[in-house]
């Protein structure tokens, strides 16, 4: 049985009247009484009354069971159909929120062992083989920690934001091809197919994070946080364009905004041989707008503590923390999509496991460089994407519209087969 | 700078739970991103030193020193002995001479390894901020070997030094400055070579030869803008073996502003103040003598001083350490002790090198005038 709201509704009109009659019969039973009032009888008639009201709320509840089980049968309807389960595990399990989750935590821990094998140091060690379970000891240890919140601070916003900006770095990861079949969005036989402009939605999801930023800056009512803030803003503001006229050469050759058809469109040549100078302007602006190490200028701890995270504490700070990764691991993702080729790779491979590897190492890179760069002055980071990053990205995408145009054999390799 | 600028102002303060400021607090006024305005605070590192050398008695009183600033102790413990042996007639073997040199040397190295990873971590790079660190391990276990403790060695004491030089320390303080030597050019890379690191302290921190004067820097500060102001050189103490050896005062001379100096120009005067060490210590090797470590009367000398004046002062790695001195006669401890570290004026010239420059520059600039509160608050 599935649950109709039309008919549901439909049935919402005999209640209203039923409801209005006993309203009428209620007020006018002394003008409609015959003969002499007696007590008794009028008495006698208060069991019928409060049976009626029994009756009345039983059908309510009843109402409402049935209602329930019908909404969860119906549920369970749409569930059950393979292809909405198929997007349901996607979504929720494997390339989804899980493994999502799973892959951030090795994440860290990778970034933590790297930066400390490149810093002459062990890094952790104890939790665990290799200290992989470091993080989940250190997310424990953070998440009971007291909150503290500043007097100064908005409360309520205050409390909403990091959450909503660990949301909002998760989203675009709905988005990216991470095998032929298993995407969340993207699979050609799924009835949710990729949506043509994926590549826009990544970035329009993402222009979101500064002001997140600032917000929690601005919010959290300490002249550190509020600088950390602004300077996340100007790094963004600086970061942006440069990056997203990067990936223009990628969606050019292959002729589509759909992740999932650039991805395709690589099985050939991968794109970072044709792009290589597109790949580093991107690269560089990637780790820009996340503002790491070269370019931590929004959370430079020398100059204004922790910038806007000054004065995030316990599970507000852990979930900050995260998006940070979140948002490298994103990048990296699209570095391998755009340019690495994607699930492209060894054929006796996986999808997943070729882009798997290629994340990893673009990941690495990532590391190395953030770990060899003193760090840049805000005005600098201006300075550097737009002076250097933005006209060497616009002169990428000249040549690419040349290429296409006059070297003949170019669109066949490019478009993939 | 007009009144109404400063209306828009806003005050920050740098400290003293800030993380990079470490016992001090500067209160800085900015205007959007700049400075117009910076009053350094001292007094929040203070631990009544000179008090406390007043109840030492003349063997126990540099240990109060080298408690000031733990990076320096071989030189931060000298000034007082120096001031002692200024009182009191003591003959200091020509060994413990050479010994006390050094030490002396070898700790300015140590200490100038600390500085680096310092700056660096104050500039954003935490690879070079640990990479010395590592390296400073080698000379710190090396002092473990001859003092028995890794930072508050006090080994020199009045009339020669405490503990002599065995094999195995001799093998670990080569080890040591092997290191020292060999990392150099790659600490040269990552620090001078780097072009972030250059866009981040070139002319950042400006200042002249003649402000430099006035303030009263000292050390590496002023050797930065060409001044060959070195007390190794210009009054070099009777019972230190500088004299002994041929060597020369490590300055440098920028091309382009001579006389005037940046927070780039200090970095290479620190790599040449390592130079100029290892160079004393590979000269003075070879020519120390085999004898006494300790003027067999020293102990008896100093348990009661004549009354007089003493003034030792020597060539720290920050600068100009000195003690001032004066004794009763037949009194066991000092009646009134001065002592004058490097990093006051370093600390208080802020105030005039700071407005103007961008508060992201901030730490280059304190960084790269080594400032430690220890010095100003004793």
């Amino acid at each position: 049985m599935q649950f109709d709201v039309f008919t549901w509704l439909g049935g919402l009109w005999d209640w209203v009247i039923g409801v209005l009659l006993w309203l009428w019969g209620f007020l006018m039973w002394p003008f409609l009484w015959e003969g002499p009032f007696d007590f008794f009888a009028w008495f006698g008639g208060l069991w019928d009354w409060v049976l009626g009201i029994f009756l009345w709320l039983w059908g309510i509840v009843n109402w409402l069971i049935f209602w329930v089980v019908d909404f969860v049968n119906w549920i369970w309807f749409l569930v059950s159909l393979p292809e909405n389960f198929m997007f349901l595990f996607r979504a929720i399990v494997f390339p989804g929120l899980i493994f999502i989750l799973l892959a951030l935590i090795f994440t860290v821990w990778y970034t933590r062992k790297i930066w400390a094998r490149l810093q002459d140091r062990r890094g952790p060690m104890h939790m665990g083989k290799y200290g992989g379970l470091q993080l989940f000891a250190d997310a424990i240890k953070l998440m009971s920690k007291e909150i503290i919140i500043p007097d100064k601070a908005k409360r309520w916003m205050y409390r909403i934001l990091p959450s909503l900006l660990l949301v909002i770095v998760m989203l675009p990861f709905a988005f990216i091809p991470w095998d032929p079949y298993w995407n969340i969005l993207g699979s050609p036989t799924s009835p949710f197919p990729d949506l043509s402009v994926s590549l826009v939605l990544v970035f329009a999801i993402l222009t979101a994070v500064p002001v997140f930023s600032l917000l929690i800056g601005w919010v959290s009512g300490s002249k550190y946080s509020l600088i950390g803030g602004f300077r996340a803003a100007n790094n963004q503001f600086a970061a942006e364009i440069p990056m997203v006229i990067s990936s223009v050469g990628p969606a050019m050759l292959a002729g589509s905004l759909s992740l999932y058809s650039i991805v395709m469109a690589q099985t050939n040549i991968w794109y970072i041989v044709l792009l290589p100078i597109n790949f580093i302007t991107f690269f560089v602006a990637a780790i820009a707008s996340v503002g790491t190490f070269p370019f931590d200028a929004p959370v430079a701890d020398s100059e204004i503590i922790f910038g806007w995270r000054t004065e995030l504490s316990g599970i507000y700070f852990t979930v900050v923390y995260f998006a940070e990764f979140a948002e490298q691991m994103l990048y990296s993702a699209l570095m391998v999509t755009l340019f690495l080729g994607g699930f492209n790779g060894l054929p006796f491979l996986a999808g997943i496991v070729n882009f798997a590897i290629k994340w990893l190492v673009v990941f690495f890179l990532f590391i190395v460089v953030t770990s060899s760069f003193y760090r840049l002055r805000q005005d600098q980071v201006v300075h550097l994407c737009w002076k250097y990053l933005l006209p060497l990205s616009i002169l990428n995408v000249v040549l690419v519209m040349f290429a296409l145009v006059y070297i003949p054999g170019l669109v066949p390799l490019v478009i993939g087969g | 700078m007009s009144p109404d600028i400063l209306d828009e102002s806003s005050v920050i303060w740098f400290g003293p739970q800030h993380v990079s400021a470490h016992g001090w607090a500067a209160k800085l006024t900015i205007v959007g991103d700049y400075i117009v305005e910076c009053d350094p605070n001292a007094g929040y590192f203070h631990r009544s030193a000179e008090k406390c050398l007043e109840f030492r008695n003349f063997r126990q009183g540099s240990m109060i020193l080298e408690r000031i600033c733990m990076m320096e102790a071989f030189l931060a413990e000298y000034p007082y002995i120096a001031a002692v042996e200024k009182i009191v007639d003591l003959e200091v073997p020509e060994r413990a001479k050479i010994m006390r040199t050094i030490m002396m040397e070898f700790n300015r190295i140590h200490s100038l390894q600390f500085w680096w990873g310092q700056f660096a971590g104050e500039l954003g790079l935490f690879v070079m901020l640990l990479w010395p660190w590592v390296d400073r391990e080698y000379s710190l276990d090396a002092f473990e070997e001859l003092t028995g403790s890794r930072h508050t060695v006090s080994y020199a004491t009045p009339g020669g030094v405490k503990y002599d030089f065995t094999p195995k320390f001799l093998a670990k303080m080569e080890t040591a400055l092997k290191l020292v030597k060999d990392r150099m050019p790659v600490f040269n890379d990552m620090l001078a070579g780097s072009p972030t690191f250059r866009l981040r302290t070139e002319g950042v921190g400006h200042y002249t030869a003649k402000q430099a004067l006035k303030w009263g820097l000292s050390g590496p500060n002023i050797k930065a803008c060409g001044i060959p102001m070195d007390l190794r050189k210009d009054d070099p103490d009777p019972n230190l073996a500088y004299d002994l050896i041929d060597w020369e005062v490590p300055v440098i001379n920028n091309e382009e502003h001579p006389g005037e100096s940046d927070a780039f120009d200090r970095l290479l005067q620190r790599f040449k103040e390592i130079e100029t060490s290892l160079d004393i210590i590979e000269k003075l090797l070879p020519i120390l003598p085999e004898g006494p470590i300790i003027d067999p009367k020293a102990r008896s000398k100093t348990n009661r001083l004549p009354e007089g004046e003493g003034y030792g002062r020597v060539e720290g790695t920050r600068g100009v350490t000195s003690v001032w001195l004066k004794t009763m006669a037949k009194a066991q401890t000092p009646w009134r002790a001065k002592i004058r570290g490097p990093c006051f004026a370093s600390y208080y010239s802020l105030k005039h090198i700071v407005p103007g420059a961008r508060f992201a520059d901030f730490p280059a600039i304190f960084g790269s005038l080594d400032p430690y509160p220890g010095w100003w608050d004793r």
